[in-house]
């Protein structure tokens, strides 16, 4: 069976996890499955997108990091914390030519920020209200 | 390469971040476009442009 | 699947959110394919579940072979829903195999 490369491009923050979970998806059916985040900071990162992570580059496949479309904090979180590839714009360029399927996933880029309600991870410290 | 390009949404602010991208894309290969974000876009035109194509790309 | 085993003449779709305009896109194209003699086999993932709400769902549902359509079934739990829309089959509550399937089987294929 023929093994095809896919290129997600993830522009949009509320879809970046559910695009690593098609870029899994794709690479457990035996393609090889690459995501691209552009313009921003990952949402804080769950043990479930970690793993999806993880899986995808066991199965050869990775997640990039668009460097150059990015600001420091984002490029640092990204790269560091999260562990995402980064490449360059050019590159990026370079990788949708060479898959064979590219999708452009999900709604444009969001310029307005994330409120609370879709954006805080935070935890309540339950040892801090006993 | 023969790609076809499909803009799915008006452009923004938010879309035209996309452009360097696509310039990118573009060098030294054939693009056609089409812009199913206009009034009544010719969906006949759009199946036989995913034919002629080797890859399609919907861009935002 | 091999190269020489897919259907040139069938298009996959694979559709990733719920905008007005993907919907419309997707009516479109599917019914400009099959006036041109050839076949769609679509997925909606993620958010794109959604637009088994729209109200035309139903008519759009009947013009595909039911193993030519299929939604996430996970992306339709954690939107909120359970049980199966209206229009559907289980066997049409798929995972993301389905979209690997999709370029297994299909000529083409764009992405909405």
């Amino acid at each position: 069976m023929a093994s095809y490369k896919f290129m997600f491009l993830i522009p949009n923050k509320m879809y970046i996890s559910d695009a690593l979970r098609s870029t899994l998806g794709v690479a457990v059916e035996n393609h090889y499955g690459f995501g691209a985040v552009l313009y921003q900071k990952l949402p804080p990162v769950t043990e479930y997108m970690k793993e999806n992570l993880e899986w995808t580059k066991d199965m050869e496949g990775d997640v990039f990091c668009v460097v150059d479309t990015m600001d420091e904090e984002a490029k640092k979180y990204n790269v560091d914390e999260v562990g995402l590839t980064p490449i360059t714009l050019e590159e990026l360029g370079k990788q949708i030519l060479e898959a064979d399927y590219v999708v452009a996933y999900g709604l444009p880029y969001q310029s307005r920020e994330l409120p609370s309600m879709c954006a805080d991870s935070r935890t309540v410290d339950t040892a801090k209200t006993e | 390469m023969k790609l076809l390009y499909l803009y799915r949404f008006k452009p923004t602010e938010a879309t035209e971040k996309t452009k360097k991208l696509v310039d990118l894309v573009s060098k030294d290969n054939e693009v056609k476009e089409y812009r199913l974000y206009e009034d009544n876009p010719d969906y006949d035109k759009v199946v036989d442009m995913i034919w002629e194509a080797d890859k399609v790309i919907s861009w935002w | 699947m091999s190269e020489e085993e897919k259907d040139m003449n069938k298009l996959g779709i694979f559709v990733t959110n719920p905008h007005q305009d993907t919907w419309r896109h997707l009516k479109g194209i599917v019914k400009a394919v099959q006036k041109a003699g050839k076949t769609a086999r679509v997925f909606f993932t993620f958010k794109s579940v959604h637009l088994v709400q729209q109200s035309d769902f139903l008519e759009f549902v009947k013009m595909i072979p039911e193993e030519d359509f299929a939604i996430c079934h996970d992306s339709y739990t954690c939107e909120g829903f359970d049980g199966i829309p209206t229009g559907l089959a289980e066997k049409q509550m798929r995972s993301q195999a389905y979209h690997g399937d999709i370029v297994d089987v299909c000529g083409k294929y764009i992405s909405l």
